[in-house]
């Protein structure tokens, strides 16, 4: 019944995700075995799918909708027996940027595999990602920027983090980043796309 | 030197040794209000061969608002833009069709299709350069601007009814306007659409193949079928749709390049469609020196010229330096 979740997850099949942890819940199945060996390598496969081209940005985002309805299921079992989410992330698109597609691709691949997600939105001031993060008791910050123009506003947020003493990653992304300039502004994670961003907030968090 | 502007281009497009790598700016608002007096510098040094004809419009577009100012922008399909800076475009928060139901009140923009032909004739007639229609066509765009970016990717993977009958009516609208243009003296027609990010298409080579090519099809056929040259832009890699781009008869193609692999576009496609630039503009233009962008240049004209097939194109966009513009033609002149 799991394999059989995580393929209806990986095929966006909304209905037959909820369906399918439905019937995982009825037979008695714990819901922290459902999420851990259901959903989540579900979405860890679809990652991996993403990463090596072979679905792109419409299947991942019907199979993160999919994921949601069955977290949706399982969340009051999943609070009801004390199960925490792998991390908690803050992410947002930096200040004097609207672009959100990519932002909100990485937190639904996130939240998909298991974190909370705190998502301050577009446009967002460094202090705000500060705030959110000292708040949440985050265990990362991830920022966006499309513009060239706009994504020096990271530094200020990295900036902030190191001043601040909260000694939590933040992570960057998004078309005119690099490597290169994730090391420039010391940022401590780089991600060229949402599966991979996944992959370094969990190395990163874990680390 | 012999060859008119417009000479150039051609000879550039047919392969045929143009005496010059002909050349193109593409200026962003941000540059003309950045950087005005080297801006004006490069114009001069390097006029364009390759200018688009003005609208000429006999009725004004129902827009609202500053394209390029912050705050909010409603374009003439009603796509409502936002934007916090100044010389981008923004953008859209709220979809004009939201829900399928808002479909059939959606307006075409008849005022496009207003077109004086005759000054457009007019204006090709007294211009010795290249002349591209006023087009905007952008189907996979403003898919994206009418539905939003999340529902659009979503309609998709679902592929409602709407979203079919959505792109049969831009779909018809478009081609009404090309074949408007192409039935004026300019020289091209020309679309565009940005499939790529940064490392693949935004979405499968194969939905792309069986949406979206047979549009484009249809576009290439219009412009061909009046004589006339076809011209389209993606942002992104789009290498896995390059076979396809040509197979449909674009003449050339503004794309990336150095978002993919330039020699290896160079390998498997110089010869068969011309490249219209680009230099990179994420990196080198903003952050790289005259000699980095200069490099660049060699190695795509080593890659992609085929006694032609090349047109010198950069884009002064959000962060270049002039000087590093100024480097782009430079180069390809001291390289023709």
């Amino acid at each position: 019944m799991l394999k059989e979740m995580q393929e209806a997850l990986i095929a966006g099949k909304k209905a037959d995700v909820e369906s399918l942890v439905d019937q995982a819940l009825a037979a008695g199945l714990p819901a922290a075995r459902i999420l851990n060996e259901g959903l989540i390598p579900g979405m860890e496969r679809l990652g991996v799918l993403f990463k090596n081209n072979e679905v792109f940005i419409p299947e991942v985002l019907v199979a993160a909708r999919a994921m949601n309805a069955g977290l949706g299921k399982l969340e009051p079992h999943l609070a009801a027996a004390g199960v925490k989410p792998r991390g908690i992330v803050v992410i947002g698109t930096v200040k004097g940027d609207l672009h959100d597609i990519g932002k909100n691709l990485v937190a639904m691949m996130l939240r998909g595999n298991g974190y909370k997600i705190v998502d301050l939105g577009v446009d967002v001031l460094p202090e705000k990602y500060l705030e959110a993060a000292k708040a949440n008791g985050a265990g990362a910050i991830a920022l966006s920027a499309l513009l060239t123009t706009t994504m020096v506003q990271m530094k200020n947020v990295v900036d902030a983090v190191e001043a601040s003493g909260l000694g939590i990653p933040v992570v960057i992304g998004g078309a005119p980043v690099t490597r290169d300039y994730a090391n420039q502004i010391r940022a401590r994670g780089f991600a060229p796309d949402a599966a991979s961003a996944v992959e370094e907030i969990g190395r990163l968090i874990a680390a | 030197m012999d060859m008119t502007s417009r000479e150039l281009v051609i000879a550039a497009l047919e392969f045929r040794s143009p005496e010059r790598i002909p050349r193109q700016l593409w200026v962003l608002p941000w540059a003309e209000r950045t950087w005005p007096a080297e801006l004006s510098a490069i114009r001069k040094k390097y006029p364009d061969d390759i200018v688009q004809s003005p609208g000429f419009l006999t009725e004004p577009l129902m827009t609202s608002g500053d394209e390029y100012a912050p705050g909010v922008y409603v374009d003439e399909w009603g796509c409502r833009f936002e934007s916090r800076q100044a010389g981008i475009i923004g953008e859209v928060k709220e979809p004009r069709i939201a829900a399928w139901s808002d479909l059939d009140g959606l307006r075409l923009p008849q005022e496009r299709l207003s077109v004086d032909v005759r000054k457009v004739d007019d204006f090709c007639a007294a211009s010795g350069a290249f002349v591209h229609a006023r087009t905007v066509v952008r189907p996979f765009e403003l898919l994206q601007f009418l539905r939003g970016p999340e529902n659009l990717y979503v309609d998709l993977a679902e592929r409602p009814d709407g979203l079919f009958r959505l792109i049969e009516k831009i779909h018809r609208f478009f081609l009404e306007e090309l074949e408007l243009w192409a039935s004026t003296d300019v020289d091209a027609l020309f679309f565009a659409d940005d499939w790529g990010s940064q490392n693949s298409l935004l979405i499968s080579p194969v939905l792309w193949r069986e949406l979206f090519k047979p549009l484009y099809r249809d576009y290439a056929e219009v412009a061909h079928r009046h004589g006339k040259y076809i011209f389209m832009h993606s942002d992104g890699h789009i290498a896995a749709i390059y076979p396809d781009i040509i197979e449909i008869g674009v003449d050339a193609l503004n794309s990336q390049l150095f978002c993919m692999d330039v020699k290896e576009l160079g390998r498997r496609f110089a010869g068969q469609i011309t490249f219209w630039g680009e230099v990179d503009r994420q990196r080198l233009l903003p952050y790289g020196s005259p000699a980095d962008v200069g490099a660049a240049v060699k190695i795509a004209k080593e890659a992609l010229f085929r006694n032609g097939g090349v047109i010198a194109q950069c884009e002064f966009g959000i962060g270049a330096r002039p000087e590093n513009v100024a480097a782009v033609f430079e180069t390809w002149d001291g390289l023709a």
